[in-house]
């Protein structure tokens, strides 16, 4: 199952480092993204696209997790030399992680 | 929104890291340009806006405050609105002082020093305290530098209800609806649509937002007759955008904490918020320093059918031969498939070939001439593997820039206020 199917995502970018909140579109399953949607799952997911550490956020009022990647914009966006450079793209890649039937 | 008469300020948050670095670009070509190339038209289209009491405060000003008041104080003058007050803030520009500092980039992990004449720029994120200054002056039209986009809301949310900037309660509440509304449309439905889960209606005239105050509740809301929407789900994914720690969210004002904030929808495009808490301000303040980059060129070259991505190979084997060829005048290069892997990196399952894709070749070089020889051998890649077309080729000189911090205390800010 595809991250997509169970969340909407939002990717920002501040210097080098890129964040992506994950919302889960019902609020009960939250407790779910947190046993699964694990950092280290997300920093696989990811690769060689970020090169820093992941660190993952709780904003328990609004049920969402924030994932903050640092080293991730290949300089960030004044500076990247990719296609992208703002890492707009990332909620789309975030989403089509594949995660375990529920 | 402005005509509506539905607000009493209206906040223009004009700039962005990327938006800073251009405008610095264009002062640095010429010393009349380097602020926000719309002032001239915000100011006829909101001339008569501000007549029947409207206050607008943006910053404008970005890479040039100077020229951006000059030009504003012609502009409203010529509109007829004698009588009327502007306030200009100064002091964001602190490139003599970090450069006697000469403080370090931790992204480079160098000081400023060893970065020399490539340091083109150093502006310290200012916050709302000479917003508010200039509101209690009477200012209409409020301008700056790199105000902080938050405090863009912040000063005039404090100078309306009254709220003391230095409680970190109210200052926190007033930075959580400036943070929900800095990006615009992001929190009215723009950058939100994802067919078939999340669709918007009306993407082409998204509305604008604006918050209102009343009975203690603050609700986030959008132009009327506008398209877009507001829901709790776009408004709680803008709450954590550009967040990292969400207990700690820095700004000039407060160090905010989103934590435990909570939405609340009431329908009609309307959400209720609360709930941000917040502890004293940082003692430093951001600085984002310009650096020059050399010359960027970016140029690609398509294939199509059975065979592209190794014809695409091939190119690219061509290419990074002339790079070799170019030596120490090439610092860095990059090469990516779009259509393939240009924005997904390694994150996609291998899905076969593609009917079409463009090689894409970006790289950093020390002079014009070397950025011009390797786009040329880009376009000869007309005569390289079969059917390559539709060469596009750019070089631009961009600066780069880079995070760095300085002590609050040593940034003179100053306010000037001009009658007209």
């Amino acid at each position: 199952m595809r991250l997509r199917e169970v969340a909407y995502a939002r990717s920002g970018d501040k210097g080098n480092i890129s964040n992506i909140t994950v919302l889960p579109r019902v609020g009960t399953d939250l407790a779910w993204l947190r046993a699964n949607l694990t950092v280290a799952r997300v920093a696989e997911h990811f690769g060689e696209l970020v090169r820093g550490p992941v660190t993952r956020y709780d904003l328990p009022g609004i049920g969402a997790l924030n994932f903050v990647l640092e080293e991730a914009l290949d300089g960030g966006v004044s500076v990247s030399l990719r296609a992208d450079p703002h890492g707009k793209s990332y909620q789309s890649l975030m989403l089509d992680l594949e995660l375990p039937d529920r | 929104m402005a005509e509506s008469g539905v607000v009493d300020v209206l906040g223009f948050d004009c700039l962005a890291e990327r938006t800073l670095a251009l405008a610095q670009v264009k002062r640095a070509a010429d010393q009349e340009a380097g602020y926000d190339p719309r002032l001239p038209e915000y100011l006829r289209r909101l001339a008569p806006s501000l007549k029947r009491g409207l206050t607008v405060v943006g910053n404008f000003g970005a890479a040039n405050v100077a020229a951006a008041t000059e030009r504003t104080v012609k502009e409203l003058r010529d509109a007829g609105l004698g009588g009327m007050r502007v306030g200009s803030i100064q002091g964001d520009d602190v490139l003599d002082l970090v450069r006697g500092d000469d403080i370090e980039i931790p992204d480079l992990g160098k000081r400023l020093s060893e970065l020399g004449d490539r340091v083109v720029s150093a502006n310290a994120y200012v916050g709302a305290q000479p917003v508010i200054d200039c509101l209690e002056e009477g200012a209409s039209w409020v301008l700056g530098g790199r105000l902080a986009d938050v405090s863009l809301f912040v000063g005039p949310i404090c100078w309306a209800l009254g709220w003391p900037l230095d409680d970190p309660a109210q200052a926190a509440q007033a930075t959580m609806i400036g943070h929900l509304l800095e990006c615009g449309v992001q929190v009215t439905g723009g950058y939100f649509a994802d067919p078939p889960y999340r669709e918007v209606p009306g993407q082409a005239h998204l509305g604008f937002p604006y918050a209102e105050y009343r009975d203690d509740e603050w609700t986030i809301r959008k132009s009327g007759g506008s398209g877009g929407l507001v829901d709790e789900r776009v408004v709680k994914l803008q709450l954590a955008y550009e967040v990292h720690d969400p207990a700690r969210y820095l700004t000039p004002d407060v160090t905010a904490d989103f934590t435990n904030v909570e939405c609340r929808d009431l329908g009609d495009d309307q959400v209720a918020v609360g709930g941000a808490r917040g502890a004293p301000r940082p003692e430093t303040l951001k600085v984002l320093v310009g650096v020059d980059l050399g010359y960027r060129v970016v140029a690609e070259i398509g294939y199509a059918g059975t065979g592209c991505i190794a014809r695409a190979g091939d190119a690219e084997a061509i290419i990074r031969s002339a790079i070799d060829g170019f030596g120490e005048d090439v610092t860095e290069s990059r090469f990516d498939l779009v259509g393939v892997d240009a924005l997904a990196g390694g994150t996609r399952p291998e899905t076969g070939e593609p009917a079409e894709l463009r090689l894409r070749v970006a790289a950093y070089c020390r002079t014009q001439k070397t950025a011009e020889a390797l786009a040329d051998e880009v376009e000869y890649l007309y005569l390289g593997p079969a059917g390559g077309g539709g060469v596009t080729r750019a070089i631009s000189r961009p600066i780069g820039i880079f995070p760095a911090s300085i002590a609050r205390d040593r940034v003179d800010i100053v306010t000037e206020l001009i009658d007209l």
